[in-house]
């Protein structure tokens, strides 16, 4: 149990980055009617800008 | 005791450190004990409010700007009585509403998303080391100006700040290393919910009425009960580690931090009365050669 918080709470920024900041990214350029780039979905390209923060935020310990 | 009638006299000079020890006791006294009622209706009217928040938005009652606006000052607001709960100000262990003192604390904080007892223990520790740079776990709010002191309150809540390992280490010092876990656990339970109402459709209301205001409200908080009271942060000292002065934003604004210095010196007198303490405690602070600003 102990082993599997401590595996969560490391990877904290990616889980937040995909459980969070995916879907208001999404639905933030929803609400402003902004269309992804190359024709993707909202949500793909949410994936994409999220996925990469949050990955960057875990390498570095840093969100900005 | 009529804490109205001053009984300060015009000249202390001739007073040992005794005496004078002595009548700033007195003084402390006469504004502490009675039960501070605008601090229980604070932390439960501001929960309540925030809660409401919730329904209002959803239900398209309100706008959703409107409650971002609110939330933000729900947030900023529910420090400050869960604060005299850590200082048991409401009711003593072994006293009648010792139950109420407990549940302002915990009424409060979750929407901050730490627990009460986590701050209590932290925040004791903060009193017994300020501004000791290895021991005070507020330390990181040490700053030289207000700009800086914003961005340092950013930069160690991010996931390599020290803020967080200060505090564990804090509750470890203290041998409250169970309530490590409690406050992962509320941190979870914290993204478990906004990452929920993300996925259901409410990633807007979730930023916007929680993650966004929390963060513009512990940044508040921060600054005004952290970094402005203390700074330079590099004194330590019952008299020298905390000071009096007059903020650009008013005692309200700041949150009734321009006192602070009364609060470290006799941390059992309620927040509201610590203006009027103060004015009549200053001769004393005077005499000690206290900062006490334009106060």
């Amino acid at each position: 149990m102990q082993k599997l918080l401590g595996l969560v709470v490391a990877l904290l920024p990616l889980i937040f980055a995909f459980a969070f900041l995916v879907p208001v990214i999404a639905q933030g350029m929803d609400a402003l009617s902004l269309q992804a780039p190359f024709g993707l979905p909202t949500l793909t390209f949410a994936l994409m800008v999220g996925g990469a923060w949050g990955l960057v935020a875990q390498l570095t310990g840093r969100w900005i | 005791m009529n804490a109205a009638k001053a009984i300060t006299p015009a000249d202390l000079s001739g007073m040992s450190e005794a005496e004078l020890r002595k009548l700033e006791n007195q003084i402390a006294r006469k504004y502490s004990g009675r039960l501070p009622w605008e601090a229980v209706i604070w932390a439960f009217g501001n929960t309540a409010v925030w809660l409401s928040l919730w329904p209002l938005v959803l239900l398209d009652v309100i706008p959703l700007w409107l409650g971002f606006i609110i939330a933000t000052l729900n947030m900023t607001l529910c420090y400050l009585p869960t604060h005299d709960a850590q200082h048991d100000i409401i009711a003593r262990k072994g006293q009648k509403l010792r139950w109420l003192n407990e549940a302002v604390g915990h009424a409060t904080t979750w929407m901050i998303i730490y627990p009460f007892n986590v701050l209590r223990v932290t925040h004791m520790d903060h009193h017994r080391h300020t501004n000791d740079p290895e021991l005070d776990c507020d330390i990181t709010s040490k700053a030289d100006g207000p700009w800086q002191a914003i961005w340092e309150t950013v930069k160690h809540r991010q996931p390599n700040g020290k803020r967080a390992p200060d505090y564990f280490a804090s509750l470890a010092r203290n041998g409250r290393e169970d309530l490590v876990l409690l406050a992962i656990l509320y941190r979870l339970a914290f993204i478990a919910i906004i990452g929920t109402l993300a996925w259901n459709g409410y990633a807007l209301e979730a930023l916007f009425l929680w993650w966004l205001p929390f963060q513009l409200g512990i940044t508040y908080i921060f600054f005004f009960l952290s970094w402005a009271p203390h700074r330079p942060m590099t004194v330590q000292g019952r008299y020298r580690d905390t000071r009096s002065w007059k903020s650009a934003v008013g005692n309200i604004g700041s949150m009734g931090m321009q006192y602070h210095i009364v609060h470290h010196l006799h941390p059992y007198i309620p927040l509201t009365q610590t203006p009027a303490a103060y004015r009549e405690l200053r001769p004393i602070l005077e005499a000690r050669g206290c900062d006490l600003g334009a106060n």
